[in-house]
């Protein structure tokens, strides 16, 4: 083993790093936004309004992210009206369609995981919302979101999670992301081993840093849920 | 204590939940100043007559008036009743304020801020005045200590005190207490009836939905008793207790002792 080659090509991980970040960030912004409004429209009564959002989530909730990316960046471009569209200098892209996909990918898991945690909100308080006059918006912004978003985050950093590994198959369509960066190496030198050990470390230290922070929120936003007098809960096996 | 101003009026109020008449007609008017305790059996109708009157059931017809104003409602297209305006009742539930049996504080926030909630967002107030008014009642039920405490670290008898320095905090015209003490340990019950026995003594509109006798026949200016959907008693505590026109009320009585 080598990892002398690591060392002298460490720019090419670095911009793959950074490319693997701006990828997952802006996807997960993006994702997040538009989920709020559609986890709470999936959640009211119309069904007119709940069907488009639940055929948007079975769609990609039930197919792989590859598949999703290559209709995106391969599958558009078939269309005569795609290629003619204002759109097409964006679809062209293949890092336009990374994002597209990641972005609409995450959307549907976020939208899910927020929808669940609404309709968990204890009944009682929505009723104690109402009782003082709070409009719906009101009660949404002020009670049920908040309260949701506490209760949703364990869910929500493994969708992070999730995002982040599952951006290495930007890498399939030319993109150079952490694991693009791997394969250059990995190409240049055939040493496979040491090329993508490298890109597993960098996923892990991302991995590690994001848990890290999750966990610093989860103290700061679920101490209403913590016992006073310690606030890590222990499990202990039962004694035989 | 009525001094002859209505507080709320309920006419002939009828709600049914599919096959089950829960409410048949009932007519009741509360002054100001009037503490009136509810009695009934379980399925009476006596939550859901609370209930009605902030709208969180909305009855199948009757009129209801929050110091002389009346409700409106419209029919919708399958025949049901709702608000003709949502915001006239949210209005209205605004000086209204209701303590729950099962406290329902929002969990997610510190008490100070549960009984900040309504007066800063809803009335629109000052977040300082705000914060002054919610001390001061969080001292008045006893809890000042306890403001930066999440429900979850309370006792229940201090949820439910913290419950009603929240209702107290929008400064209603009247508050409705829905089974206030069903769900409290004996040993808790005391305090949150104290609290609410000062607040009767202060003169504040209150009614009551409960279970303890001893709080109504002591504390409440007035007695109601619902049987089947229908009130068959109505009238001082006197009345009520030593006088009682039903024989269903002198069994309900006998249980309960």
């Amino acid at each position: 083993m080598d990892f002398a080659i690591i060392a002298s090509n460490i720019d090419i991980y670095l911009e793959g790093l950074k490319n693997t970040l701006i990828l997952v960030s802006i996807s997960l912004i993006f994702g997040l936004v538009m989920a709020i409004p559609l986890a709470v429209l999936r959640t009211s009564g119309n069904l007119y309004v709940q069907a488009p959002i639940r055929a948007f989530v079975y769609f990609f909730r039930g197919t792989p992210l590859l598949v999703q990316m290559f209709l995106v960046y391969y599958g558009f471009g078939q269309f005569e009206a795609m290629r003619e569209s204002v759109l097409w200098p964006l679809f062209r892209e293949a890092y336009f369609c990374a994002l597209f996909t990641f972005a609409l990918n995450t959307c549907a898991y976020t939208t899910e995981i927020i929808r669940g945690s609404i309709v968990a909100t204890p009944h009682g308080e929505i009723e104690a919302a109402r009782a003082a006059g709070m409009s719906t918006f009101l009660m949404l912004r002020r009670i049920v979101l908040p309260s949701a978003f506490r209760r949703a985050l364990p869910a929500y950093s493994n969708e992070i999670i999730f995002m982040l590994h599952g951006s290495s198959l930007a890498s399939v369509i030319t993109i150079i992301d952490i694991t693009g960066a791997a394969r250059i190496v990995n190409s240049r030198y055939y040493s496979p081993w040491e090329a993508f050990l490298t890109a597993a470390v960098f996923y892990m230290a991302i991995t590690f840093t994001i848990v890290f922070f999750v966990r610093k929120l989860e103290k700061l936003w679920q101490r209403h849920l913590m016992p006073l007098e310690q606030l890590d809960t222990k499990i202990e096996a039962p004694s035989i | 204590m009525n001094n002859g101003q209505e507080a709320i009026s309920v006419e002939n109020l009828y709600k049914r939940f599919g096959e089950n008449e829960v409410l048949r007609g009932v007519d009741l008017s509360a002054g100001k100043g009037e503490v009136i305790s509810v009695l009934g059996s379980s399925g009476s109708g006596k939550s859901t007559l609370l209930r009605c009157i902030n709208f969180l059931e909305i009855p199948d017809s009757g009129i209801i008036r929050v110091a002389g104003e009346e409700v409106l409602m419209k029919t919708n297209r399958r025949g049901g009743t709702l608000p003709a305006d949502m915001r006239q009742v949210e209005r209205i539930r605004a000086r209204l304020a209701m303590v729950f049996q099962q406290f329902n504080l929002w969990s997610h926030m510190t008490i100070l801020a549960n009984v900040m909630e309504a007066p800063l967002h809803v009335l629109k107030l000052e977040k300082k005045e705000v914060r002054d008014r919610a001390m001061h009642y969080l001292d008045k039920v006893g809890i000042a200590d306890k403001h930066n405490a999440y429900p979850v670290h309370l006792s229940g008898g201090q949820q439910q005190r913290a419950a009603i320095a929240r209702a107290l905090a929008m400064e209603p015209e009247v508050i409705l207490f829905d089974e206030p003490t069903s769900a409290l340990d004996p040993e808790l019950v005391g305090e949150v009836l104290q609290v609410m026995r000062n607040l009767a003594f202060e003169g504040r509109t209150m009614i009551v939905v409960t279970h303890e006798m001893g709080f109504a026949r002591e504390v409440s200016s007035r007695i109601i008793f619902l049987d089947q959907g229908l009130i068959i008693e109505d009238g001082s505590p006197q009345e009520v207790f030593e006088a009682p026109k039903s024989d269903r009320f002198k069994t309900f009585v006998s249980a309960m002792m």
